[in-house]
């Protein structure tokens, strides 16, 4: 369980908090998406999550951010780390070694994984993410696609107890974005892990997520499932968050008294209620 | 293509052997080619390097390197033939004069530091980074940290080189020009590059070491490798020829 109480957090060097009044309560297993205009706020809310705040980034912490009963501003980063599994924004700077194979074992070696452990952790982690071919490449041959995929192999490995991800998949094509949440989704359930996504791409974090965070300004605008925060798509666009096509529809729709169900997600969704609409 | 001093996967002798028996034979050689001024042998020690350099088909970056370290070895060289009056006189100077002893003590100092550097710089190119790391500290006891600290460095040589690239490439798509004039015209061009280059390394740094930390890296001990690191007949044997260089690299000194 991750519970976040009154957070708010301003960086040294601004003026003016990051964020501020952060309430958010996220049960074990949860698939949480977090998105929200750029600047909102939303990388600062998963450096709080995964104990970059306050132990790298000085700054005046307010609140208290509790994952698995451990405080993150009373245990050093290190206890964070070894509850919390990170990917980080700029996946070119998370690497520390040079190749695909040895990264995926740093963490595993840190943390003192029992030697019989890790070959089957690595190859796991490897075809987990459809990159087993990659093994024994230099990532700084890869595709910027690729490198994504390697830095979320390298962190499923240490089997997480939560993994939190900033914009995984924000170099991958529609495919592999679709991919890598079916493989998050799939993860969560099998590890019973508790998955935080910051994503820009809207109607992916509301097709997997059970829990949709919208931030704005630094404050939580809306936590909720996603059909009900979808609902809201004019005021999201007012804050920069651009709904799926089909769900502004359908809300246009809801909004003319044409139809009275829940917000779609996809086109999908859309078709299938126009067609009880039209029936 | 791999970038500067990044490692290239290969099978080679090279490739297979001992990090540490690597830099280790690496370091020898170069105390060899400081031992002796024999230009013969030096010429001799040259030669073994593009040879080794040929056996892990490095031969490309070898010569890239020995250019480098050329054009960076005439300074000491012509410092050198201005202020070493020996052998006889070609060219007479207000302080001295030029003789062929400058001139050869010049020449001798080129071909050191040029086969000094080629072996050392190899050891990158056919080593993983993180199998250094981890050899060093496993057999040399050398603290993780220092070790950490020594390959991220060298890991971080071709990042950065990319990101100068990077950032020549957009102002030349605004027009600089950097290809057009002298050497002086683009070192004047490019030193503002480095405002830029030095932000983005100090955050790629910042965000490399958070990234390590989360990862455990504070947990890491002499024992927590994965791999081991044993010596094979062949470590033993390269050392052996390496002391061996030195060897006759000192008694050269002294009986020449």
């Amino acid at each position: 369980m991750i519970e976040i109480s009154n957070f708010s957090f301003k960086y040294r060097e601004s003026d003016q908090p990051v964020v501020s009044g952060i309430d958010l309560t996220i049960p074990d297993g949860a698939f949480v998406g977090i998105t929200g205009a750029a600047g909102s706020g939303k990388s600062t809310l998963t450096y709080a999550l995964n104990g970059i705040i306050p132990h790298c980034y000085p700054g005046d912490f307010y609140g208290s951010v509790v994952i698995d009963g451990l405080d993150t501003c009373d245990v050093v980063l290190t206890d964070v780390s070894q509850v919390v599994g990170s990917v980080c924004q700029d996946v070119d700077s998370q690497f520390v070694t040079s190749i695909v194979e040895d990264e995926v074992l740093y963490g595993l070696e840190n943390f003192g994984v029992p030697r019989d452990e890790i070959e089957g952790r690595v190859s796991r982690a490897l075809a987990d993410m459809g990159i087993s071919d990659l093994r024994d490449r230099v990532i700084s041959s890869l595709s910027g696609g690729q490198k994504q995929k390697v830095a979320i192999a390298s962190i499923l490995a240490l089997n997480p107890r939560v993994l939190v991800l900033d914009e995984p998949t924000a170099e991958l094509d529609p495919a592999s974005s679709q991919a890598v949440f079916d493989l998050l989704a799939r993860y969560a359930r099998e590890h019973g892990t508790t998955v935080v996504v910051v994503e820009q791409k809207i109607a992916l974090l509301s097709q997997y997520a059970d829990l949709l965070v919208i931030v704005d300004e630094g404050r939580i605008r809306f936590a909720d499932e996603p059909a009900k925060v979808l609902e809201h798509s004019d005021e999201l666009k007012r804050i920069g968050v651009n709904c799926p096509r089909s769900t502004t529809l359908m809300n246009r729709l809801r909004a003319e008294g044409l139809y009275g169900g829940a917000s779609v997600r996809n086109v999908r969704e859309a078709r299938e209620a126009l067609k009880e609409v039209l029936a | 293509m791999s970038s500067f001093l990044e490692y290239v996967p290969g099978t080679s002798l090279l490739h297979r052997m001992n990090p540490v028996a690597k830099l280790a034979a690496a370091a020898l050689f170069a105390v060899a080619c400081f031992c002796s001024s024999n230009l013969v042998f030096l010429a001799v020690l040259l030669a073994v390097g593009f040879a080794l350099a040929a056996t892990c088909g490095m031969m490309r970056p070898a010569i890239g390197l020995a250019k480098a370290v050329f054009a960076f070895s005439l300074i000491l060289a012509v410092v050198q033939i201005l202020t070493t009056s020996s052998g006889a006189v070609l060219v007479e100077l207000p302080w001295g004069y030029i003789g062929t002893g400058s001139l050869l003590a010049a020449l001798t100092t080129v071909v050191r530091l040029v086969a000094a550097a080629i072996p050392l710089f190899l050891v990158f190119y056919v080593t993983k980074m993180n199998d250094i790391t981890n050899a060093v500290v496993k057999v040399l006891h050398v603290p993780y940290k220092y070790a950490f600290t020594f390959t991220s460095t060298i890991h971080f040589i071709p990042l950065f080189m990319n990101d100068m690239k990077g950032i020549m490439e957009a102002q030349t798509a605004r027009g600089v020009e950097f290809d057009a004039g002298g050497i002086v015209r683009k070192v004047r061009l490019m030193v503002p590059l480095c405002v830029p280059l030095l932000v983005s390394s100090v955050r790629k740094t910042n965000s490399a070491a958070i990234a390590a930390e989360v990862r455990g890296f504070n947990l890491r001990g002499v024992a927590s490798g994965y791999k081991e690191y044993p010596f094979a007949g062949y470590d033993v044997a390269v050392m052996a020829v390496a002391i061996a260089l030195v060897a006759c690299a000192v008694t050269l000194g002294i009986v020449l």
